[in-house]
């Protein structure tokens, strides 16, 4: 048995009963990988539809291994500056000021040009040095002195070019600044990247990751979750509200409601003091589960065939 | 664990031979990942080994079908043994009568080795033994070795599997239980369900081995093999069960090159200086370069503009045509579509809103009849002329056979002129081309390019040809 330096993530029962604590339901599936992630040390690339729990996932594994979550939200156009490390511009400035005003000090008695460069060199070069560096989220993540939980959400929505850039902070933990050199990780973080499936991503990424498709849930462990979520609503309401919104992502719809939808519903009805469901309440409740006109145009077109099976 | 260790070597072998792409670096994961886990429990195996293998909802697919036939629950050795008797140490209740009965069948075997003894030389009595103890171990090295000796590796064809069975029976020496089952027989001793019981077991257990020998070297061969027959077929020959492969590996022929040129280069964002711009600005000032002038890569907005015929002669061709620009949607942006034979009309739209399949149907149905180029060529002036430009590929698909009447050749010459590129597609082989009534000769000379287009491989020839023209700067 591997012991990884995070605890709580033992062995795959351990996870999935920390998870459930934490208030996150995982399969059998999502507490492998995680299981695997820690041991191997190999990030997990999560993918599925939006509102399945993907970046819940990272967020309830930053609880359970009690590190600090640092979290990089991908979005077009996001470059190195941003996403690894910057330079304190303004540090350096000023730096340079005081290096004028001490130069004269430092070349005090050096005769000609040889030595004035000498003595120059033997000062040392802090210009680009650790002190003058800003580190953004990744960098951040592998100064960690006890490891950290990484999120890198929603990589499919950033550059191609950005990918390779995460390729050297993926696979060996370091990060290569050409002025200082290479920063290796203090101590390996947990790596999640979540994708959304708006494109392909290239394949050296994928081969560096761990793969974990999250689809949408099954009836009995969507009802388990919505009851762990939403406490307070009757046995009856979640049952109905869960069957009810399976049938609904049977539909043709542009967005199919997801778990997130689920739960905002039901605390929606929750403050409705609803106990079931009815008609009327659907009705006027619809646009918290469907996010286009069109879908609730749709969903309500066939509200009877739908709500009939789930109230039952 | 070193047959285990083989079987998932085996088992990645297999995923290959299916299309998915496992590099060393993934494999290497694979055994690792089996290593954490063990073989013990088969969901968690999967689940795990899922993570490393299958890297996108189609591949999960394939790994999942593929997972349940490799790792199938394996054929118990001896029904009545105990599972593995080197790892089951007194469990307790339950396992205990098995245990009896399989002392029982030790028993009745050491009689029959007595009362038999030409019919069991040792060879046979080991793997005999070792069945009735349900050694799986020791049946596994057997069967290995003897698959070793027949070289089961060499197995090519599904009808193979019957001879190679044969062998491997023979090589394990089921030969002397046959001579056993002769010989019981002809005594009619009651022991001989007991003896016939083993035979099958043993059979069950190589006709497993040797139908994974097949799927690990012959499955993935004989589909790549069926494939690039598929390639080379003319699409107008191609038969209805062939469909549905056809599709799939268009499909697959769109992803590829999706993937060869869906890379998005961002250049224009860190410029070099432009030197002549830079000195040229710089003149109101004395030459003294107070502007800084960048070089920039241009970017170009691409557009497609295809015109099939779609009379009879020409359907099934413009179909997979159209199927495999439209499959290419993220790639290949801003494609138009028109249709033609008697009369001609746009159907981007019905590409836009019906699925691929109903699209050409509606298409067909709106636009089939008896071709004529010239009304096809002036209508299309009309709709399209005004939108091409320098960055217009027009792509036309037809046998250019227009019933010897006049096709207006001079309204293409002026489509060529205004566009970036013009495509001539013609299903016909070249041979034919300009007999009878073909006017294909003297269209040669009004476009850019002119192919012979009647297959998957000219297909992905001439697509994989366009998206490289129309993506570069």
């Amino acid at each position: 048995m591997i012991i990884s330096q995070y605890p709580g993530l033992g062995d795959i029962d351990t996870i999935t009963d920390n998870f459930e604590q934490a208030g996150y339901i995982c399969t059998r599936r999502i507490a492998t990988v995680v299981y695997l992630a820690a041991a191997l040390n190999k990030p997990i690339l999560v993918e599925g539809p939006p509102g399945v729990g993907k970046t819940e996932l990272a967020k309830t594994c930053a609880s359970v291994v009690a590190r600090p979550l640092v979290r990089l939200q991908c979005y077009e156009g996001l470059d190195e500056a941003k996403a690894l490390y910057e330079w304190k511009y303004g540090k350096q400035l000023l730096y340079t000021q005081v290096l004028k005003q001490q130069l004269a000090e430092i070349l005090s008695g050096a005769v000609g040009l040889r030595d004035s460069m000498q003595r120059l060199h033997e000062f040392g070069d802090v210009f680009y040095s650790p002190e003058f560096l800003e580190p953004r989220p990744l960098l951040r993540a592998l100064e960690q002195p006890d490891g950290a939980v990484l999120l890198i959400d929603e990589v499919d929505k950033a550059d191609f070019e950005f990918e390779s850039l995460l390729l050297e902070v993926l696979s060996d933990f370091q990060v290569s600044i050409p002025e200082i050199g290479t920063i290796e990780a203090k101590s390996k973080p947990i790596v999640f990247l979540t994708s959304n499936d708006t494109r392909d991503l290239s394949d050296a990424l994928k081969r560096r990751c761990l793969h974990l498709h999250i689809p949408f849930p099954s009836l009995e462990l969507e009802r388990q979750i919505v009851t762990q979520r939403v406490p307070n609503a009757s046995a009856t309401l979640t049952d109905q509200l869960v069957r009810f919104v399976h049938a609904v992502r049977e539909l043709d719809l542009k967005k199919a409601p997801a778990i997130s939808e689920s739960i905002d519903w039901a605390k929606a009805l929750l403050l409705l003091h609803a106990d079931q469901l009815d008609t009327h309440l659907v009705h006027d409740t619809l646009n918290v589960l469907l996010k286009y006109e069109e879908d609730v145009a749709t969903a309500e077109g066939s509200l009877h065939k739908l709500l009939g099976p789930a109230v039952r | 664990m070193t047959s285990a260790g083989d079987q998932l070597l085996s088992f990645i072998r297999f995923l290959r031979g299916q299309d998915i792409p496992i590099s060393p670096a993934d494999s290497m994961d694979a055994v690792r990942v089996a290593g954490l886990l063990g073989y013990t429990q088969r969901d968690t195996l999967k689940h795990g080994l899922a993570s490393v293998l299958a890297k996108s909802e189609r591949e999960a697919a394939i790994y999942n079908r593929a997972f349940d036939r490799f790792f199938s629950t394996e054929i118990a050795v001896n029904p009545n043994a105990a599972s593995t008797p080197d790892t089951s140490t007194g469990d307790g209740d339950g396992g205990s009568g098995d245990k009896d009965a399989a002392n029982t069948d030790l028993n009745t075997f050491k009689q029959l080795q007595t009362d038999y003894p030409e019919a069991m030389n040792t060879d046979q009595a080991t793997l005999a033994e070792a069945l009735l103890r349900g050694e799986a171990s020791t049946v596994a090295l057997s069967i290995e070795a003897a698959a070793t000796a027949v070289q089961l590796n060499g197995i090519k064809t599904f009808t193979q599997r019957g001879q190679y069975t044969r062998r491997m029976l023979d090589a394990i020496g089921e030969g002397g239980l046959r001579g056993l089952v002769i010989a019981l027989e002809t005594a009619s001793d009651p022991r001989l369900p007991l003896v016939q019981q083993w035979r099958q077991v043993l059979r069950e257990r190589i006709r497993d081995r040797v139908e994974r020998a097949y799927l690990v070297n012959a499955g993935g061969a004989t589909e790549e093999l069926l494939d690039d027959a598929l390639k080379e077929v003319r699409l107008g020959n191609v038969a209805p069960h062939q469909i549905q492969r056809m599709k799939k590996l268009m499909a697959r022929l769109a992803r590829k090159l999706a993937a060869r040129h869906g890379q998005r280069r961002q250049q224009a964002r860190r410029g070099q200086l432009h030197v002549p711009a830079t000195l040229r600005r710089s003149l109101p000032t004395d030459g003294i370069p107070f502007q800084t002038r960048w070089r920039r890569t241009r970017r170009r907005r691409p557009q497609l503009l295809a015109i099939c015929d779609v009379s009879g002669s020409v359907a099934t061709y413009a179909k997979f045509l159209l199927m495999f620009l439209y499959t290419l949607q993220d790639v290949l942006p801003r494609t138009r579509s028109f249709a033609f034979s008697g009369k001609l009309g746009e159907v981007s739209d019905l590409f836009a809103q019906l699925p691929i399949e109903d699209a050409i149907d509606r298409v067909n149905l709106d636009y089939g009849g008896a071709t004529d180029y010239a009304r096809a060529f002036s209508e299309f002036s009309q709709l399209a002329l005004q939108d091409i430009n320098r960055n217009t590929t027009v792509v036309i698909l037809g046998d250019a056979r227009n019933s010897n009447s006049d096709p207006r050749l001079d309204l293409l010459a002026e489509i060529k002129a205004r566009c970036r590129q013009l495509i001539w597609l013609n299903p016909e082989p070249r041979s034919a081309w300009g007999t009878r009534d073909s006017e294909m000769l003297p269209v040669i000379r009004h476009c850019h390019t002119a192919a012979e287009c009647n297959n998957l491989k000219h297909l992905e020839r001439i697509v994989d040809k366009l998206l490289a023209d129309t993506k570069r700067p």
